[in-house]
Formats: structure tokens, C-alpha cells, sequence
């Protein structure tokens, strides 16, 4: 993508600054999947839209669904503190200044990991204590205990979103948490034990069309891969089945799936060898005709998700 | 799902709930979701009305969103790291068990997961003199045990017996009585168990021995039952500061390899897992109280590393010596 040229996905033009940022790695920010690069690449742009045209809220209509496959343990949270940090971080830190909006359904918010991370970064990009306070100050925290209050809340977002106009993300961490939940309390009847969660989708669909902002949803495996760490990538995306409801599947446009792979062995800067814990994240889209089959290889560090 | 009621709200009178009722509006979430200009016109009210009501119940029911600042510095300053007792479980665990936070230990039989909890309840109550709920479902606590423990640690009966009276026991053996018991203790029960003082670890011991019988084939109930235990165990280890240990069985994973029961729904609860295992390096013919213990979730450590546990820590008399440094609670 050259400056100056039109991207035919958001229409939107390129900056020549918004290229050079994007083209250099940001230390534990580089990204290399396809779709991550489209989507920060909108994240990027409808901000430097924002100050061309300050009263045009063109966001991009993204709604990202997260599957971790093989058991907890893939990477997925620390992916999802990777994208949190980049979206409130300032922007000498790397980070896009946004506020992004977190709808904790099962208490999984690690808030003092989350804050390591935003240290090691704004330390690595010598900023100080302050950044910090006004980097978190950007995140709002919402904890839903039951899907009903998930839907009030989702209806009372409305009104957030119209006093907060920079917030750009939400991120609900889990859509799947209730799963089980509304299917003992549906009974027999599979309408009543999707109704809840449809009408969130059908909740999240509206405010996509009139506010367009982003939204990144996990959702939990409920099955165990029976083949363990697989090798291959068929058995992969065969293993991610969606299991929630029609609407909610309806609205996702992006796929990204999180796996463990094989810990690769890796020379410390010393004799000693240690082996080090890989994940890949696979990303998919339901616009694009040809599927991104790589496999984008990350591992963790102290100050977050660093990619191969 | 809240079910209107007269009086819920100002505005909400016995007239309006009827007319909404026969408009089929029966709940908060119904009245929130619908539109509002229909239903005004079904129960011929003023929209205007029927926009305030939605509106003070909309405040009332929500949840609020709280800045990522001030939700830092509460957990600043609420948060403790109760340590275990034991220095190789404490070094996996990074530094001990975090209030606010499910931990779970599993292993096969014999693999000392009651010992451990044993002696994390005797640790709680005697060396930080912090009351500790222990719910037993499978019969395998007893009184004689803690005692002997404590018997290593004091040799002052009142001091023995002050410890133990520190250690609130419920036994319950069916997931029913479970999820009750874990309501009754989320919603304000914690201190009435506890009579009055501040509780610092919950352990159940085992969750997998009431919940694992009513998962499987193609009914919900059990799943249900686990989540809902669960919700309550995290909500309760968040609202009241206290560190959650829980216990669960093993399984065989696709490939052979040993992995920890109840599935991947419960997978994502707790936050640290550590699966306990037999070493081979003990000799044949002896009974070694060495563990292997391997963290296989965490969101401190690099995960799979392992430690050897040695059961009889919390027996050893060697500790009262003053050599030995002791761990306190320790704010984060």
C-alpha cells in the first residue's frame, strides 16, 4: 500500500505517516497477520480521519470472535493485553490513544498483569509514571455477572459511546461465559436457551451500524481436540465449530484462532538452552475469498506478546 | 432475568405494570429491548413516561463501568499474597496463593492434593491467623489430622486450639449443596460462617467429586451447575478478598498424557493450575512424601515448570527453629 493510494476495503486514503509507522516495528508491536494488518492499519486510519474530520465518526465495523483451541493455555489473553495496550498506550509509547471499553463477563481481567505490560513498554519507550495513570484512565472496566445484566449493559453502552466519542474498542472477554448458563435455564426449547445472547447480537449489530467501532469477543472452547497438539492445519480449523447462536455467528466478520504449538528450543545468550513456549494465532475472514493460511507464531515475555 | 414489579420504580404503578403486562412486557430486559413507541401506543401511556421508567431501570440494573485507574488502585490495595507454607509450592505459585484469584491443584489419587490443602488451612489459620472456609466433599477431613499438623508447628494446646477454631468446616456431598452453600457464603454468608472474622481462604477440596458424576451425555444440568459454582467461587474470591483453592481429579488427554478433569469449560476458571504427580525417583517398597508439581497455567510464570513438594513440610518439627525465615502475608 504506497502513499496516496486509495485502500479498497474502507476507502479510506493513506497518510504517508500512517505508512511509515505501520512499516516499522514498534519493538513487541510488529505484527505479521494479514487481517491484524488490515484491521490496525483501520484503526490507524479512521484516527488520522478523526483529525481531518472531527465530527465524522467513520469507524470500522469489525466484530472479531477469539477461539483458543487445546485447552486454556494459548495465548489468548496475552494477544488480547497486546491489543489492549496498543489501543490506550500514548503515542510516543506506540499506541493508538484510544479508549477502549472491556465487558468482563467471568472476572478473567488480570488488571496487574495488564499493568506490567503497560510499564514495560512505556519504560521501554522512556515514559514515565503519569503515562501510565492516563493510559489506564483510558480503559473502563464493566463486570457483568449473568447474561440479562450483559444485555442492560450492552443497551446502556449506547449512552457511553455517545458521551465518550473517543471510545473505539470494546472488547468482551467472554461472549461464551454464559453458554451453559441460558442452555440449563432455556430448557428443552433451543430459541429460549439462544434468546439472550441473539438479542445482545441483535444489540451489537445496531450500535455497529451507528456508531462503527470495534469489537473483539472471546469465546471459549467447549470441546477438547481430541488429536492434542495437531500438526495440521485442516484438523485446526475443523476443531474451531461454532457453537453459540445464529445472530451472534451472523455478525462476526473476523476468525482469529489461537493454538499452542510445539515449545521450540531457544539459545538464551548463553550455553544454556531453554525451551520456550510458542503459540500461533491463525486469522480468517468471512469478506475475504482466499483464507489466510499462515500461522503467525508469537511467544510471551514479560512485556507481552512478541511476535517470531 | 427481573420480572417487573409495582413500585420498582417511580412511575411504575399497579395501572402501568397491568396494561404492560397484557402487552406481554413482563421483564427489565423485555421493556429495555422493545420499542418504546409501540408499547406506549399498545398501553396507550405517554412516551415520555415509558422513556423515564426505562430509563431509571435501565441505572438501576446496569453494571457500571469503573476506569482501568481506579480499578489498579483498588486492587492495589486489596489484594495479598497468602503464602502456602510450603517454599517449593510458593516459588511455582510466585510467591503464594493471590486473593481475588481461583487457583487449582490436581492430581490422581494419592497424589497429596487433601494433604495439601491440609496443611495450607493449618498454615492460614496458625502461622497468619486469618479464619479459613474449608468445604469437604469428600470426607476426607479430619479434625485428628489438622491436629497432628498443628502439633508439629505449637506445642501450646490454646494456641492448638485457637488455630483450629480459626478453620470453619462445611461438608457437603452432592453439586447441589454445593452451588447453595457457595450462595449463601457470596452473598454476605462469609461473615456469619466465619463469626465475624475476616476469612482469608476458601478451600474446596474436591470440586470434581460432586460435579463430575452430572457432566457428560446430552443433559445441560450438570454444566450449569458447574458454571454457576463457579461464578460464585470467583465473585466471591473477588468481592471479599479471599484466595480460592480448589482440587480436582485427572484425566488421560488424546495422546496419553495426564491432564486435569471436569473439561474445557473449566478449564478457563481458575487462573494458576498446578498438576500434581508421583516422582519415579522414589524407591520401590517405601513410601516417599516427594511430589512432582508442574504449573500448567498461569498468568505470572512461564508455564510447565516444575517443582518438587514435599508433602511432610507442613509436619516437620524442624521448623520452629529460628533459622528458618518465615513467610508472611505480603501486600502485592
Amino acid at each position: 500500500m504506497n502513499a496516496g493510494e486509495t485502500c479498497r476495503s474502507c476507502r479510506l486514503r493513506w497518510e504517508e505517516s500512517r505508512v511509515s509507522d505501520y512499516g516499522v516495528s514498534h519493538g513487541a508491536c510488529r505484527v505479521d497477520v494479514f487481517a491484524f494488518l488490515q484491521l490496525l492499519a483501520r484503526l490507524e486510519a479512521r484516527r488520522c480521519l478523526k483529525d481531518i474530520e472531527p465530527r465524522l465518526f467513520l469507524r470500522p465495523v469489525y466484530l472479531i470472535q477469539w477461539r483458543d483451541l487445546y485447552l486454556c493455555v494459548s495465548g489468548k489473553t496475552e494477544l488480547l493485553y497486546h491489543l489492549l495496550c496498543r489501543c490506550v498506550l500514548p503515542e510516543a509509547a506506540g499506541g493508538l490513544e484510544v479508549d477502549a471499553l472491556f465487558v468482563d463477563t467471568d472476572y478473567s481481567l488480570d488488571m496487574l498483569r495488564l499493568v506490567s505490560i503497560l510499564d514495560s513498554r512505556l519504560s521501554s519507550a522512556g515514559l514515565e509514571e503519569a503515562a501510565l495513570r492516563s493510559s489506564l484512565s483510558r480503559l473502563l472496566v464493566v463486570h457483568c455477572s449473568s447474561s440479562s445484566q450483559l444485555l442492560l449493559t450492552l443497551h446502556y453502552l449506547e449512552t457511553t459511546l455517545n458521551s465518550r466519542p473517543s471510545l473505539a474498542l470494546l472488547l468482551i472477554d467472554s461472549i461464551s461465559a454464559f453458554y451453559w448458563l441460558d442452555r440449563c435455564e432455556g430448557g428443552a426449547s433451543i430459541s429460549r436457551q439462544e434468546e439472550k445472547l441473539s438479542k445482545c447480537a441483535e444489540l451489537l449489530g445496531r450500535l455497529l451500524r451507528d456508531y462503527k467501532f470495534t469489537i473483539f469477543a472471546t469465546c471459549h472452547t467447549i470441546r477438547r481436540s481430541s488429536s492434542g497438539l495437531a500438526a495440521s492445519r485442516s484438523s485446526t480449523l475443523e476443531a474451531d465449530r461454532p457453537y453459540l447462536c445464529r445472530p451472534w455467528q451472523r455478525l462476526v466478520t473476523h476468525r482469529v484462532l489461537c493454538s499452542r504449538q510445539e515449545a521450540e528450543n531457544h539459545t538464551a545468550g548463553g550455553s544454556r538452552e531453554e525451551k520456550r513456549q510458542v503459540f500461533g494465532v491463525h486469522c480468517s475472514s468471512s469478506s475475504s475469498r482466499t483464507k489466510a493460511s499462515r500461522i503467525s507464531p508469537f511467544c510471551v515475555t514479560d512485556a507481552g506478546v512478541q511476535f517470531i | 432475568m427481573v420480572g417487573l414489579q409495582e413500585g420498582m420504580c417511580p412511575g411504575l404503578d399497579g395501572g402501568l405494570l397491568r396494561s404492560l403486562l397484557a402487552a406481554d412486557v413482563k421483564t427489565v430486559e423485555d421493556l429495555v429491548s422493545s420499542d418504546l413507541e409501540e408499547v406506549a401506543q399498545k398501553c396507550s401511556v405517554s412516551y415520555k413516561a415509558l422513556y423515564a421508567i426505562r430509563r431509571v431501570l435501565l441505572a438501576q440494573h446496569t453494571a457500571f463501568p469503573v476506569s482501568g485507574a481506579d480499578l489498579y488502585d483498588e486492587l492495589l490495595s486489596s489484594t495479598a499474597i497468602i503464602s502456602t507454607g510450603n517454599p517449593s509450592l510458593d516459588k511455582l505459585l510466585d510467591s503464594g496463593l493471590y486473593t481475588g484469584e481461583v487457583t487449582e491443584l490436581s492430581g490422581g489419587p494419592g497424589s497429596g492434593k487433601s494433604q495439601v490443602c491440609f496443611g495450607v488451612a493449618v498454615h492460614v489459620s496458625h502461622q497468619l491467623k486469618q479464619r479459613v472456609i474449608y468445604i469437604d466433599t469428600t470426607g476426607g477431613l479430619t479434625a485428628s489430622r489438622l491436629l497432628e499438623m498443628l502439633q508439629s508447628e505449637t506445642s501450646d494446646r490454646d494456641e492448638q486450639m485457637e488455630a483450629l477454631q480459626r478453620i470453619h468446616v462445611f461438608r457437603l456431598f452432592d453439586a447441589y449443596s454445593l452451588r447453595d452453600r457457595l450462595s449463601t457464603l457470596r452473598s454476605g454468608g462469609l461473615l456469619q460462617a466465619s463469626g465475624g472474622g475476616s476469612v482469608k481462604a476458601v478451600i474446596v477440596d474436591s470440586v470434581s467429586a460432586v460435579i463430575s458424576p452430572l457432566l457428560g451425555g446430552k443433559q445441560n444440568e450438570g454444566m450449569s451447575l458447574m458454571i454457576q459454582a463457579a461464578l460464585a467461587l470467583k465473585t466471591m474470591a473477588k468481592d471479599f478478598g479471599v484466595a480460592v483453592l480448589v482440587t480436582n481429579h485427572v484425566t488421560r488427554g488424546g495422546r496419553g498424557e495426564v491432564q486435569p478433569g471436569l473439561g474445557a469449560s473449566w478449564s478457563h476458571i481458575p487462573r494458576s493450575r498446578i498438576l500434581l504427580e508421583r516422582t519415579d525417583r522414589a524407591p520401590s517398597g517405601c513410601s516417599s512424601t516427594l511430589r512432582s508439581a508442574t504449573l500448567i497455567k498461569s498468568s505470572r510464570q512461564p508455564c510447565l515448570i516444575k517443582e518438587e513438594l514435599d508433602l511432610q513440610w507442613w509436619s516437620r518439627s524442624e521448623r520452629r527453629s529460628s533459622g528458618k525465615r518465615k513467610r508472611d502475608e505480603a501486600d502485592s
